[in-house]
């Protein structure tokens, strides 16, 4: 049954989710958890690698629309999710497994929760496929 | 002293890599006079087995078009690389998989399916697929076996130098000859092109606005594209941010946006991801709804962010 437990994992800016509590108390509750200076530095190639190293989804954290640090990180994260969306399609990756939450929970006591609903979801959707189920011999 | 020996592979190729060699027109002559070639299959007669008989390291530069997606590609491949001292991986193909790399959205299984049964205009009424052994008449014949992917060379095996574009412009074909033949190839693993953007050496830079907000994405053939600005900023897709410099934008220069056949930049792994940061960078739209529009405004994404380097993005290929 562990073994079937969906990986997430969660990009959650400091700003807004648990800056009250040490960042060790989330990390004991939360697996996967990357705590990260603001959503907008959230790349395209993060969110890649990933569901490469075998995320079943991801789920990004970030600040209330209109309260960003850094003013607009968050609605830049927004867009690149979009974006991204359609090459995500394309690689077989159901849109469910990449999630951007915009909210705000100083001591960080529904990450946990957030992070169970989104594998709930995910789970629904079976296992995140590897990219090729035997290893063909190309090298030496 | 005796020439250096150089040869020149095509693995999974269109030509067009040979054809660029050739088009350096008359100084191809001094270059065929300064080494040895010996192997060249588009031009020269020789054969594998010439090779096979060479020692280890007695060919000085193996250059290598094409990518990689069958068994006989990937051993000669690998035979190369064994009696050469340098490996260049010559093209989009040989260097990121080439658009023959869009293959990758698709399952072999996939693939045989529709080539030999399912596609409208196949007679086949056995269902037969190529098969790597059979017996006719009491002989066995062979074929290479398809691989479950597209690879680019570096997949398969160590390569030196990168010479990136599809194909690469005869004066940078040139370049790298002379550096080769004169000793002054950079570091090994260096791309011998720019290591800049497109957008360095373009022509429509300068009429590049400051700021570029676009609340809407234009195909090519929907518009009059202005010849005299950067199509980015007329709301056209352009790969120039992503894509290396070094083609001479032979495409922009005939009012064609860049598809990146030249590849990532330096050091960046996934050029269609970094492209998809810069290009919501440029999106001037806040609504949801809006920007859920415009996104499907970006027609046949993997298509166009990947069209040259899917093999070789982080993702690889289509999960299974």
């Amino acid at each position: 049954m562990k073994e079937n437990e969906p990986k997430i994992v969660c990009f959650s800016c400091r700003f807004s989710w648990g800056y009250l509590v040490d960042e060790d108390d989330i990390y004991a509750k939360v697996e996967n958890w990357i705590p990260i200076i603001c959503t907008g530095k959230v790349d395209p190639v993060h969110i890649l690698t990933a569901f490469r190293n075998g995320a079943d989804g991801v789920l990004i954290l970030g600040c209330p629309e209109g309260d960003c640090h850094y003013q607009d990180g968050n609605i830049e994260a927004r867009k690149r999710i979009n974006l991204l969306y359609n090459v995500l399609q394309s690689y077989g990756i159901d849109k469910k497994r990449l999630k951007l939450h915009l909210g705000t929970d100083p001591e960080g006591k529904t990450i946990s929760s957030l992070v169970k609903e989104m594998a709930d979801d995910v789970r629904k959707l079976g296992p995140s496929l590897k990219a090729t189920s035997k290893q063909e011999k190309v090298t030496t | 002293m005796d020439k250096q020996k150089v040869a020149i592979l095509w693995l999974g190729s269109c030509g067009g890599c040979d054809e660029t060699i050739v088009d350096i027109n008359e100084l191809i002559l001094g270059v065929v006079n300064s080494v040895e070639l010996v192997l060249w299959p588009v031009a020269l007669d020789f054969k594998y087995h010439h090779i096979e008989k060479m020692a280890d390291g007695e060919i000085a530069l193996g250059i290598i078009n094409g990518h990689v997606r069958n068994s006989e590609q990937a051993e000669l491949a690998h035979l190369m690389r064994k009696k050469s001292q340098v490996i260049l991986a010559f093209g989009a193909c040989a260097c990121f998989g080439g658009t023959p790399g869009l293959a990758n959205l698709r399952s072999k299984e996939d693939i045989f399916n529709w080539v030999y049964r399912e596609a409208p205009t196949v007679i086949n009424p056995k269902g037969v697929y190529p098969q790597t052994k059979c017996n006719i008449d009491g002989k066995e014949l062979t074929l290479p076996n398809m691989l479950e992917s597209v690879y680019s060379l570096d997949q398969v095996i160590d390569v030196d130098y990168y010479l990136p574009g599809c194909p690469p412009p005869p004066y940078l074909v040139l370049k790298a000859f002379t550096a080769f033949l004169e000793n002054t190839l950079p570091a090994k693993g260096s791309s011998l092109a720019s290591h800049k953007a497109l957008c360095d050496t373009c022509p429509l830079n300068a009429s590049k606005p400051d700021k570029i907000a676009l609340t809407e994405i234009k195909r090519i053939h929907e518009v009059e594209a202005d010849p005299t600005k950067c199509f980015l900023s007329q709301g056209i897709l352009c790969m120039g941010p992503a894509t290396r410099s070094g083609c001479g934008e032979t495409c922009i220069n005939i009012n064609i946006p860049c598809r990146g056949c030249f590849g990532p930049i330096e050091m960046v792994e996934d050029s269609g991801a970094k492209y998809l940061s810069g290009l919501a960078s440029m999106i001037d739209v806040d609504d949801e709804a809006d920007l859920q529009n415009i996104s499907t405004q970006v027609r046949d994404a993997m298509g166009y962010l990947y069209r040259f380097s899917l093999p070789i993005s982080i993702m690889e290929r289509k999960k299974l």
